[in-house]
């Protein structure tokens, strides 16, 4: 059962997916975790009854990390943490891969979630629409985002590093311009008030009542779940499936194709890969990722304008990659949930912490040194509703970590939150020999 | 490996700067809070007073309000959720800590001030109303999460929203509103709002941008006997609606438009729209955009010469500018439009209300005109309430029947309102014009200084000009497309 660390004794067994019997463990305890995360456990959402836990200072009433699941609030965040790992797999597989620097990933985005728009949407006066069954307007998604990729990639054949990302920075002007244009309107509606997207129901055509409703609530196998638990189940179906296949990619003739193109394109070239066909698969399967996930995030949310699909996004991905780890698939889904996730936690904590500013104790005690409450009161991070921007408020803090958080990581952990992982676990792999 | 983390180091900080640059609304608060060094909202102050209170309040009260109390048989009332036996939680999905956190906190703390207000008469139906303020910081998945954690079917859910901040934000909302039989007041003056598709379950207050326009145009054009307008807006629901109310009324009033920009304003760059607007030497010129990208228009085409009059949508114009060199041209050449009456700017019970409740409970609070909104926010839904109240259910669905048939008096604060019947029986068709001047502008008041001002001198509202009149609502100004 236990084998010694990096021994294999065959190429399959290498090249497993999950290749330890510690990886297949985690695995299978994660999927397990993921599934009952929607439903409501009495010990760990919201303030716990149980005694023991009752007599645990922080814990006991509630300390924001444990009111996690089964939450409504947080089962949005969740569903939208999990949607950004499908896209942010897709930049990993085109940045971290085949070393392609893209800024245009929110584009991708954004042309996925227009695409299942027209497909799937309903039409109005003033917007397209086809009303079409979910089994097309996802995948038609990707491939429509696909098929726009391969259009920009030659142009990935000609630039590298600094320039390519320029490049595609541009995409994203050029996309909310376009979503602007009277033409680009009768895609994406209103410029600020933007257009319903399609709801993730399951219909074999255009029936009224579909086969399966994920956007209504209802009950599933004698469950009785609201719609954001259904999206949620449904969501980390699609996960799963694009994480399998974003680990797959890197074990065929393609992805060592797109590792040599990234570490020496010339000497790829010279070894007989064929950079311009394997950077256009690059962008394809990067855009396909990223169609998909812009559809089904834009049916998450059910109405938006096309400015949200804007260079901030794009950045957040970038913030994904480096701070999970560029290049792999464990790295890219710790990022995306951290970086998603993160805001809500400073958000929920410091409401927190400002609800025990009152009391006595240590708690107290930092939530005075921190949070500025009214003005004039001493502390970084404003919690007053009153003039809430100064000296800081939440909203701007978060923006400060993403950016202090991407420098720390380049200087002290260039492979991110995977590197961490690695260095624990190498620590425990030598315990008790780790030094 | 190494190599692809190195390359990001500047492009990461490439794309920092060029996000700042591309910067939207993030900037169009100007320098707010001018950092005073006050402390807002004492509780002795208010400890203080409870003695003269009740000889107080019915002076300046409406009267119908609080004589309603006694009256109420709680036994027989019917609610379902966000309403306990001795409270009821109103919602509000606010911007706390985005780009339009200064103008929201105030509309918050106008809010907070009336419900303290009502809760100190006794409350709604016998029972305390809690105010649930949650932020968005103007982030459409943050508003529908907050959405989901106030929308919860018991106790803890809420019954009313008193503000949704954000008009993407609303809309996103408006079929989970329609699902749960709920009430959300915007924060966005939209025309399409009173399309029941669009917005059934949504109380829009006062008139809207395409009406304003009407009016804002019709007055400078009688006022300065114009012939020639020129139209700039942004792109989208706010500016062309706002543009194309204007140009009904440039229409119904025989004005040239002599430069039509409406959905004109993109980019950061305004160079070419000034160029365009000197060339063309209007008489007047009607804007509908922010602040920030007002004062650079403005004051580029004031700096080549151009001799018009302005005006434009509310939020357009900011009292704030008057910081700022422009402060002379604003007295000269622009007339500022809004949907209320502002601080002081008439003698209604209402504002004599605001007035002494601000000066009351928040005698610190920093002089502006947000919170006379938060007091018809709150105003409106405590009518609606009150009439749910009456009629002896406060479920949501029984609020959401009142809604359909209350009748609001803002007491003076603005043209009471309606939503019942045909839109063209109830859209309020009345607005405010205010004459700028610099020397009413005290930028340290606070709500205690009694010649506090924000530079507004009302020169007539409520006005309904003829365009405005005569106007038959058959749908939005604009919709996209």
């Amino acid at each position: 059962m236990f084998r010694r660390p990096n021994l294999y004794t065959s190429y399959e067994t290498e090249t497993q997916v999950l290749p330890t019997f510690t990886k297949k463990v985690i695995a299978v305890f994660a999927v397990i975790a993921l599934f009952l995360m929607p439903f409501d456990f009495p010990i760990i959402s919201g303030p716990t009854e149980l005694p023991i836990l009752r007599s645990i200072p922080l814990i006991g009433d509630g300390l924001p990390f444990f009111r996690f699941l089964g939450d409504a609030a947080w089962l949005r965040y969740m569903s939208d943490a999990m949607i950004i790992v499908i896209a942010a797999l897709g930049l990993n597989i085109l940045t971290g891969m085949a070393g392609q620097v893209s800024l245009g990933h929110a584009f991708f985005l954004g042309v996925g979630a227009y695409t299942g728009a027209f497909l799937g949407g309903h039409a109005t006066d003033s917007v397209y629409g086809h009303g079409l069954p979910m089994w097309i307007w996802l995948p038609g998604a990707g491939v429509g985002a696909a098929l726009v990729g391969i259009i920009v990639s030659p142009v990935a054949v000609r630039l590298r590093g600094l320039y390519l990302a320029i490049v595609t920075l541009g995409l994203v002007f050029l996309g909310i311009h376009m979503g602007n244009t009277d033409w680009g309107r009768k895609f994406a509606g209103d410029p600020s008030l933007g257009r319903s997207f399609p709801e993730m129901d399951v219909r074999v055509w255009k029936e009224e009542t579909p086969l399966v409703s994920i956007s209504e609530k209802g009950s599933w196998f004698g469950v009785e779940m609201s719609s954001n638990q259904k999206e949620f189940l449904f969501v980390a179906v699609v996960m799963l499936v694009f994480i399998f296949f974003a680990v797959n990619i890197k074990r065929t003739r393609t992805g060592r194709a797109l590792q040599a193109i990234r570490d020496r394109d010339i000497a790829a070239e010279v070894m007989g890969v064929a950079e311009f066909k394997y950077k256009l698969i690059a962008f394809a399967t990067s855009s396909f990722f990223a169609g998909v996930a812009g559809a089904l995030y834009a049916s998450h949310i059910g109405k938006m304008p096309a400015a949200q699909f804007n260079l901030i996004l794009s950045i957040e991905f970038i913030a994904i990659l480096l701070i999970g780890g560029a290049g792999t698939v464990a790295g890219t889904i710790m990022g995306s949930f951290f970086v998603i996730l993160l805001p809500e936690l400073v958000k929920d904590f410091s409401d927190w912490l400002a609800d025990r500013a009152e009391g006595e104790g240590i708690v107290a005690t930092v939530s005075e040194v921190i949070l500025s409450g009214n003005q004039g009161d001493f502390g970084p991070i404003s919690t007053a509703t009153q003039t809430p921007n100064y000296p800081l408020s939440i909203y701007d803090l978060n923006i400060v970590l993403y950016g202090v958080l991407i420098i720390v990581f380049l200087i002290f952990e260039p492979l991110g939150l995977y590197g961490i992982w690695v260095k624990v676990r190498n620590y425990w792999k030598r315990w008790p020999f780790s030094y | 490996m190494k190599k692809v983390t190195k390359g990001f180091a500047p492009l990461v900080a490439l794309a920092l700067v060029a996000a700042a640059c591309g910067g939207d609304d993030a900037a169009d608060e100007p320098a707010d809070a001018p950092a005073a060094a006050d402390e807002p909202a004492d509780e002795p102050a208010a400890a203080d007073e409870p003695a003269d209170e009740p000889a107080d309040e019915p002076a300046d009260e409406p009267a119908d309000e609080p004589a309603e109390e006694p009256a109420e048989e709680p036994a027989e009332l019917l609610f379902d959720y966000g309403v306990s036996d001795d409270t009821i939680r109103v919602g509000m999905n606010a911007d706390l800590s985005g780009p339009f956190a200064s103008l929201v906190s105030q509309i918050v703390e106008g809010q907070e001030v009336y419900w303290e207000m009502v809760n100190e008469m006794g409350g709604v139906a016998g029972r305390e109303v809690e105010l649930v303020i949650l932020d968005n910081a103007y982030d459409v998945p943050t508003h529908l999460a907050n959405y989901e954690e106030m929308r919860v079917e018991d106790e803890s859910g809420v019954v009313f929203f008193t503000e949704s901040t954000g008009s993407p934000h609303t809309a996103a909302t408006v079929d989970m509103l329609a699902e749960d039989n709920l009430l959300a007041i915007p924060l966005t003056w939209y025309s399409g709002w009173a399309d029941p598709d669009l917005g059934a379950n949504v109380v829009e207050i006062n008139a809207n941008y395409c009406i304003e326009s009407m009016n804002g145009v019709e007055y400078l054009a009688d006022t300065f006997d114009a012939e020639t307008i020129a139209i700039v807006s942004l792109a989208g629901e706010y500016g062309q609606d706002g543009a194309s109310g204007a140009k009904l009324a440039a229409e119904a009033l025989g004005l040239e438009i002599v430069y039509d920009g409406e959905g004109a304003i993109a980019g950061g760059d305004q160079t070419p729209i000034v160029t365009e607007l000197v060339a063309a030497q209007p008489d007047i010129v009607w804007m509908t955009t922010t602040p920030t990208t007002f004062a650079e228009i403005f004051g580029g085409s004031v700096a080549q010469g151009l001799q018009a009059q302005w005006s434009g949508n509310n939020p357009t114009y900011s009292y704030l500018l008057l910081n700022t060199a422009l402060a002379d041209a604003l007295s000269a050449y622009y007339t500022q439009s809004g949907y209320t009456a502002l601080w002081g700017q008439n003698d209604s019970e209402g504002m004599a209300l605001v007035v002494s409740e601000m000066q009351k409970r928040r005698p610190d609070a920093i002089f502006s005109d947000s919170y006379i909104r938060g007091f018809l926010e709150a105003m409106t839904a405590h009518q609606i309430l009150e009439a749910a109240a009456d009629a002896g259910d406060i479920s949501r669905a029984g609020i959401l029947e009142a809604f359909q048939s209350a009748e609001i008096d803002f007491m003076g604060l603005a043209p009471n309102q309606t939503w019942s019947g045909d839109p063209n029986d109830y859209i309020v068709r009345e607005t405010y014009l205010y004459d700028i001047d610099a020397s009413n502008f005290t930028p340290d008041a606070t709500v205690s200084d009694n010649d506090g001002g924000t530079g507004n001198v009302l020169v007539a509202g409520p006005y309904a000009g003829s365009a405005a009149e005569a106007y038959v609502w058959d749908g939005p100004c604009f919709v996209a497309g």
